[in-house]
């Protein structure tokens, strides 16, 4: 079977919530030429157009959900049999502002990011604006990441743009929003201070790669 | 000229005239700004929430009061611990179980018992007794298909789903039949109707093969053991691309869309008897310049002025606790001044 027929069999796997014949597909292809190989020429052409269907809105959440589980499945077999995908950018950290608990966005992000070679930092959820600084600054991290649901706990990141600030970090640590209100509302993300969104989990690497390296590292202290 | 509330609530479900539509606003937190209330008591005293209901009938004077729009509180008698927020709603800290294993350990609340499902009913008892006579009350509950989401997390419910589908379909009989009771509960402490908020029912939500093949029989049937009117409450994503699919359900009397819905397009699909309710952004009414969102308002009762099923009603969330009074109050006089054509 050729690399383009497997890509549309693990695209058609995942889309139809069979996680089972997902993983056989990886597995089998891994068989051939390792699970590092099998993550850079089969999973992530297959993810980069799950992202661009979640995008025009073709596909569900548990979509999306599934292929961040299945990527996460595959990243952590490539770990297990010493192929494991190099870190070889970041760290970024990661986090749900203060007062939100809605995890599972920031789980997706995660998984993507450290598919696409992200070192992240998660603090987990309900994280004060200090926390994301402090963590960033002992890291060395040039991108904060913070997820938010609602309009209502959104409203939060504006501590971490005033902490950054206040701290002279502006420009030199850049601060990534994402969650599903900036979807609906995307002045959100100018009001609470963010430098950019992603309109899902998959395309969050792109958008961290962008910050990255727009990050003003020259002056940093 | 309708005198009451009722009058005109009771004319939009058999498509009379009336002189303007009726309205009401998503107000349940906004009582608790009102009052100068905690959010903490508020949403654990009945008496206190119903004083804050009364506050917003002193500002707004709506055709329609609800219960607690507090979902997480049905699911904290499922065992999930909640984080009181001072200008929020309460929110699910951490879900009453961890892991799949767990699923089946899992029992419904004594509605009779449980503390915060009787906080919920008292409310519901409360402004039927004080308000009642006035306006209809309306219950808020969380769709049986919905509370499975609320107990695990969104995550660990999709994967329930995914993985172990006999699973998920016990878990949802054991839902459902804590939703019937619990609904037809409601509906016996004096709720004129619920409004059951439903995300996950959505094909862009979950897979269209789990929502067709369970999602949508469960709440068939589960609707179907329900003893009175529901409106079906869009739960924060646009309706209108899926409404078809909800058509059949059982007891709906009517479908509250999203902001972003077309009016017109949801009316064509339901043709002339259900009601709809619509569709003013309720979470950005804090921010919005009070000339657009009046210039809103005015756009959505002449989009309506010819439908008689009609009620003007928030979309979304509460409206937040930051607020301007003055907005609500210029949004209410703009609805109530309003007259529709064609009657005098």
């Amino acid at each position: 079977m050729t690399l383009k027929n497997t890509q549309d069999h693990l695209l058609n796997a995942i889309l139809s919530g069979s996680r089972k014949e997902a993983i056989a597909i990886l597995d089998r292809w891994a068989g051939h030429c390792g699970y590092r190989q099998t993550i850079s020429e089969l999973l992530e052409p297959v993810l980069e157009t799950i992202g661009t269907l979640w995008v025009s809105e073709k596909i569900s959440l548990a979509a999306g959900y599934l292929a961040g589980k299945i990527a996460e499945d595959t990243l952590l077999k490539a770990h297990e049999h010493e192929q494991a995908v190099p870190e070889i950018r970041g760290p970024v950290v990661l986090g749900n502002v203060e007062d939100d608990y809605h995890s599972l966005g920031r789980k997706l992000v995660g998984i993507f990011l450290k598919t696409a070679g992200w070192r992240v930092i998660d603090l987990g959820n309900d994280v004060p604006s200090e926390s994301f600084v402090d963590a960033a600054v002992k890291n060395e991290a040039r991108v904060i990441a913070v997820s938010a649901m609602m309009f209502s706990t959104a409203k939060n990141i504006a501590g971490i743009r005033n902490e950054l600030d206040r701290r002279g970090l502006h420009g030199r640590i850049k601060l990534a929003v994402g969650g599903a209100v900036f979807r609906i509302r995307p002045e959100l993300v100018a009001e609470v201070g963010g430098d950019g969104t992603a309109v899902n989990a998959m395309a969050t690497p792109a958008l961290i790669d962008r910050l990255w390296r727009e990050a003003d590292v020259q002056n940093i202290p | 000229m309708f005198k009451t509330s009722h009058e005109r609530i009771a004319a939009a479900i058999q498509g009379q005239w009336s002189e303007r539509p009726p309205f009401a606003l998503i107000t349940s937190l906004y009582g608790a700004r009102l009052t100068g209330c905690e959010t903490q008591k508020y949403y654990r005293s009945s008496e206190r929430y119903a004083e804050g209901q009364k506050a917003v009938v002193r500002l707004t004077d709506p055709d329609i009061l609800t219960g607690p729009f507090a979902l997480p509180l049905e699911a904290e008698a499922f065992g999930c611990e909640l984080v009181f927020l001072s200008d929020n709603p309460p929110n699910i800290r951490k879900p009453a179980i961890r892991s799949i294993a767990d699923v089946s350990a899992l029992e419904p609340p004594d509605i009779d018992s449980a503390p915060s499902i009787v906080y919920m009913r008292e409310s519901i008892r409360r402004l039927v007794q004080d308000l009642g006579h006035e306006k209809p009350i309306c219950g808020v509950i969380t769709s049986p298909v919905d509370l499975p989401a609320l107990i695990l997390g969104i995550d660990l419910w999709i994967e329930t789903l995914i993985s172990d589908e006999p699973l998920a379909q016990d878990l949802l009989a054991m839902t459902s039949g804590y939703f019937v009771s619990y609904a037809n509960a409601l509906f016996r402490d004096g709720a004129s109707f619920l409004a059951i908020p439903s995300l996950f029912t959505h094909p862009s939500i979950l897979f269209p093969d789990h929502v067709h093949r369970i999602i949508l029989p469960t709440l068939h049937r589960a609707f179907k053991a329900v003893s009175g009117p529901i409106v079906f409450h869009h739960g924060g994503n646009p309706l209108v691309p899926y409404l078809q699919k909800y058509m059949d359900l059982p007891n709906v009397a009517g479908f509250a869309l999203d902001h972003r819905d077309d009016l017109d397009r949801a009316r064509s699909i339901l043709g002339p008897g259900r009601l709809i309710l619509g569709n003013l952004n309720g979470p950005t009414l804090s921010s919005l310049p009070l000339d657009r969102i009046l210039g809103r308002v005015d756009g959505i009762l002449e989009n309506r002025a010819d439908d008689l099923r009609f009620i003007f009603l928030t979309a979304a969330a509460d409206i937040p606790f930051n607020t301007p009074v003055e907005t609500l109050k210029a949004i209410a006089e703009r609805i109530r001044s309003w007259q529709r054509k064609g009657q005098t």
